[in-house]
């Protein structure tokens, strides 16, 4: 009985410990868009705010935050939906590939993945120009895609090698095809890997700047991260707007989590062998 | 295998390799191509001569660039460590069923989810030495014990790499999660039932099946961390005195600051490679049962 | 059962739906690209772009931004102007720029459009710093010059004047603390983190006490030199956890504002731009305590500051170089600078717009900094400055950061590399 009831508090304890983790050092930085501005650079610092929405009006109004916010839906939203195509496609290849041949190939796409992303800036930013997708979704959507592929076929790949053969072969011998037994039998048992895969995608693609600053000029049609940087004038860094500005960057994104994390639960269970 | 599925893969893989080989192989090809000739992009009057090998040579005398490197090694070494013991941490609450799980999985997500300009702006605030919160806690009002993290050396490296800690564990955590999930529920029963604890279940069934997660994680976050550059360009611009003065920071500056687009590609290149024989490494030696078929 | 080719297909169709979405721009009369920066005060700009407009209605400018950081900024400008993209015409420069850019071809020779008599009514620094091998590259928007401020309240209690002396300024510092106990805690605040402000902040001292860190003429960096070195032992030694707060190693023009605008300091050094913030009752706690005057200089040396400030270039491809000079001439004409100081803040490069009675009367200091910003020099001209900039800053961060450092081993080390670089400039002329 006891054991029992140390071992809850310590898991209670570990959870609190992960929520304070992440959510206090966000929390503090983000309270400073409720404050006035004298108190965000306050010395002594002030952890209190006055809950004051202004700096919150003032990046709404002031600094565009709605159209970034759209751009970045697009962007991420986009690339997400390629990437995790691409990724499911190729992904099944090559867990059913043989071994050789998949691991050469998923190795080569590792390597991809390795090249730091300044260096072929330059060269992607070369190709967008010769193209004319400068200033365009699709050039930085593609760019992207390139970019998340190898995290999103690598996780796929996982999981459709956990996939029991003897699934598949049942499909088979039931009169499907390979391609209709891999939308019908394959992809709804790796919801758990799709989803995760999904949201590692749109949250590096949200979040990437580099590139984006590069390709986007255009205010028509930059990101959120882009935009935030925007927000640094000439030797002032406005805190209570990029407070403000963080707190709707990253609200989508638990309100995404919050929605889909179900799905990334529902693990293999023995509903599927059953079944 | 039947010619008809062979097919199929070859398809399902064409539209990948066309999109890596246009926007990163092709890219990678020009980089190392750069990397073999003298470009300052300034100084167009002196051509871009081929050097052959002299930028790496360069590369290995100059003292800044190895400072750079172990710097980078460092920082790499620590936080994937950390990354990975938090995320398994957190990764085991967030499987275990309880009440309240979802809320604490997007809690989770958080640190990941901001972006990484604003997340390095925010330690930037919360490491100042005049109204950041760090001190604070640690000092309350008396404004003249306040440390100026971010002004020495030493522990403005270790600012960035608790940055990062913070903002990647979250990654660590859903890919560890990932791999959680794939445990069927049947086996801690049958060790429940077996007598086994806490412990025992963890050690004997979710350490060997969650390996593969867990390498994924370590390949992906060293990868990663090699490449920092966000964190130390936004809170300390490779400072002070070169002390967080990261690999793609240097090369950075030498690209696009100074110039020296040949010099400074060599640096991606060089960093390219060191990650590539890392992987090599860990997917050798580690994770061989990863690539096996499953049984 | 869907065919394989019905999934392509549908593919295919998403695709260009996605890609079709993009709107296709109409033509229209001449669109000049303006690659900048986004403004403080966006809406002064965009009134006087509109202004523009209306008197040239065949002209449509465009605005296209990058962050303000110099070095982000740079980053953006470089790739596109040496990937030959001609969608750029007119650009704004940082004042170390023109001779990197007209060396390397960027930016277009302005020689013929505007001569010697127009240049003279612009302020002789700023032009200096656009001209590189007798031609001028571009014309100056507004200046910037390192500016010394001051707590005029407390000097005032104390009965000081504002201190001639990096010496005296010290000791001031220190009778006020000690006069004034818990309420300020430091005595100078300014700017020395790894970045291009450190190289402003340092070569003010070392000009100060009459050094320089290259030879203009021949090109040999003079960093070995006791001018030089004394200066800098003795920011080392008074200034960075003496004087100023050790965090200041991390300051950039944000921070070190903060900690006097917060009461925390009673000297600092800034652009202009922080006189409105430092008077500004609803950001700064000394609102109306402020002075403003020269940097102070070390015994027997003049005071120094660093020249700062942007230019408006020409992409020496553009397809429209008369239009995007007709913008240049309205946006740096009297009238503009007049709108851009009065409403916006920036220092005016033209002499006539200190003189105009409007100006002189809603902005008096502007008079004060007119002296500073006559003497104001500019950081090394020479098209390799981003490389000497970056041996400067890793030198300068090196030798303040670490108490024991040996400052003249460490000049040393940074002149071998400096010369290196000039060696490589030297291969052009």
């Amino acid at each position: 009985m006891s054991r029992s009831f140390l071992s809850k508090t310590v898991f209670i304890f570990g959870v609190c410990l992960a929520v304070s983790f992440s959510l206090v050092p966000f929390l503090l930085f983000v309270s400073s868009a409720f404050k006035t501005q004298t108190q965000i650079t306050s010395i002594p610092p002030q952890w209190w705010p006055d809950f004051s929405l202004k700096f919150f009006r003032s990046a709404l109004k002031n600094y565009g935050i709605m159209h970034y916010l759209l751009n970045s839906i697009i962007v991420a939203g986009t690339t997400t939906l390629v990437t995790i195509s691409l990724g499911a496609f190729s992904g099944y290849a090559l867990a059913r590939l043989k071994k050789k041949w998949a691991h050469l190939i998923l190795m080569g796409i590792l390597a991809c993945a390795m090249f730091p992303q300044i260096a072929i800036a330059g060269p992607i930013w070369r190709f967008l120009q010769i193209m004319g997708w400068l200033n365009t979704y699709h050039g930085l959507v593609l760019p992207y895609v390139a970019l998340t592929l190898p995290l999103a076929i690598w996780i796929l790949t996982l999981f459709f090698h956990e996939i029991p053969r003897e699934l598949e072969s049942a499909s088979l011998v039931d009169g499907c095809t390979r391609f209709g037994t891999f939308i019908r039998v394959v992809l709804p048992l790796s919801t758990p890997g799709l989803f995760t895969a999904s949201i590692l995608c749109f949250i590096y693609a949200w979040n990437e700047f580099f590139l984006a600053l590069l390709i986007m000029t255009d205010p028509a049609r930059q990101t959120m991260p882009v935009g935030i940087a925007l927000f640094q004038g000439e030797h002032t860094v406005p805190w209570g707007e990029i407070a403000a500005a963080s707190f709707i960057t990253t609200a989508p994104l638990v309100i995404m989590v919050l929605v889909f994390q179900r799905r990334i639960v529902t693990g293999l269970s023995a509903g599927a062998i059953k079944g | 295998m039947n010619p008809r599925d062979q097919r199929l893969y070859l398809a399902f893989l064409s539209p990948v390799i066309l999109v890596l080989l246009c926007f990163i192989i092709v890219p990678i090809a020009s980089s190392f191509f750069a990397s073999l000739h003298r470009i300052i992009i300034g100084l167009p009057q002196l051509g871009n001569p081929f050097v052959g090998l002299e930028n790496y040579r360069e590369l290995l005398r100059d003292s800044v660039a190895r400072h750079s490197f172990w710097i980078t090694v460092i920082f790499v070494a620590v936080t994937t460590f950390f990354e990975l013991l938090i995320g398994l941490f957190m990764a085991l609450l967030i499987n275990h069923r309880f009440p309240g799980r979802g809320v604490l999985r997007a809690c989770v997500l958080i640190p990941w989810a901001i972006p990484t300009v604003v997340s390095a702006q925010m330690w930037r605030f919360l490491f100042s030495d005049a109204y950041g919160m760090i001190n604070y806690a640690a000092f309350g009002a008396e404004t003249a014990r306040y440390i100026p993290w971010l002004a020495i050396p030493g522990t403005a490296l270790s600012a960035i790499i608790i940055a990062d800690i913070w903002k990647t564990s979250s990654f660590a955590a859903l890919l560890i999660l990932a791999g959680l999930q794939v445990i069927p529920e049947e086996l801690y029963q049958a060790a429940k039932v077996d007598g086994a604890r806490l412990w025992g279940r963890f050690w004997h069934i979710t350490w060997p099946l969650i390996r593969p997660a867990l390498l994924i994680s370590l390949l992906f976050r060293t990868i990663d961390a090699f490449r920092v550059f966000d964190l130390a360009f936004v809170m300390t611009q490779g400072g002070p005195a070169d002390a967080t003065n990261v690999l793609q920071l240097y090369g950075y500056k030498k690209m696009f600051v100074e110039g020296w687009m040949g010099y400074g590609t060599a640096i991606s290149v060089c960093i390219f490679l060191i990650v590539l024989i890392l992987s090599i490494i860990y997917v050798r030696f580690v994770g061989r049962r990863l690539l096996e078929a499953s049984v | 059962m869907k065919s394989l080719g019905n999934k392509w297909l549908f593919f295919i169709v998403i695709s260009l739906l996605g890609f079709g979405a993009q709107y296709s721009y109409a033509k229209e009369p001449t669109t000049l690209v303006f690659l900048t920066w986004k403004p403080n005060q966006p809406e002064v700009w965009n009134r006087l772009v509109k202004e523009f407009h209306r008197l040239n209605p065949e002209i449509r400018v465009k605005f296209q931004v990058g962050p303000h950081s110099s070095t982000q900024y740079h980053a953006i400008v470089t790739q596109r102007l040496k990937n030959k993209d001609t969608n750029v015409d007119v650009f704004f420069m940082d004042v170390i720029w023109p001779p990197e850019f007209a060396n390397a071809g960027w930016c277009m020779d302005l020689t013929h459009r505007f001569p010697v008599q127009d240049q003279e009514k612009f302020l002789h620094g700023p032009i200096a710093a656009n001209r590189y091998k007798g031609k001028i590259y571009g014309v100056p928007c507004y200046l910037g010059a390192g500016l010394f401020y001051f707590r005029k309240d407390l000097l005032q209690t104390y009965r000081y004047k504002p201190p001639k002396t990096w010496q005296e300024m010290v000791d001031q510092g220190r009778m006020i603390i000690g006069g004034e106990k818990e309420k300020i805690l430091h005595i100078y605040s300014a700017q020395f983190k790894q970045y291009e402000g450190l190289v402003c902040d340092m070569l003010e001292f070392i000009w100060s006490n009459g050094g320089s860190v290259i030879d203009q003429k021949t090109g040999e960096p003079t960093l070995d030199h006791p001018d030089v070195i004394n200066a800098i032992s003795f920011v080392r030694d008074q200034i960075i956890g003496n004087a100023a707060p050790e965090g200041v190693i991390n300051y950039e023009e944000p921070e070190s504002l903060d900690l006097f605008i917060q009461g925390k300091a009673i000297f600092h050094r800034n652009w202009p731009y922080a006189w409105s913030v430092a008077n500004n009752p609803q950001k700064s706690k000394i609102a109306g305590k402020v002075g403003v005057g020269m940097l102070p200089a070390f015994a027997g040396h003049n005071s120094a500051s660093t020249l700062g400030g942007w230019q408006f270039g020409i992409n020496r491809l553009s397809r429209h170089p008369q239009e995007a000079w007709q913008f240049i001439q309205y946006m740096t004409s009297h009238q503009a600078q007049k709108i851009l100081a009065l409403e916006a803040g920036l220092a005016p490069t033209r002499r006539s717009v200190y003189n105009d009675p409007d100006v002189q009367d809603r902005m008096p200091h502007l008079r004060a900094f007119l002296p500073a910003f006559e003497r104001a020099r500019p950081r090394p001209l020479s098209p390799v400055y981003p490389m000497i900039s970056q041996e400067l800053q890793r030198f300068f961060s090196q030798a303040i950061v670490n108490k024991g450092s040996d400052i003249s081993k460490l000049a040393r080390n940074a002149s071998a590399r400096i010369q290196k670089l000039y060696k490589l400039g030297a291969m052009i002329k």
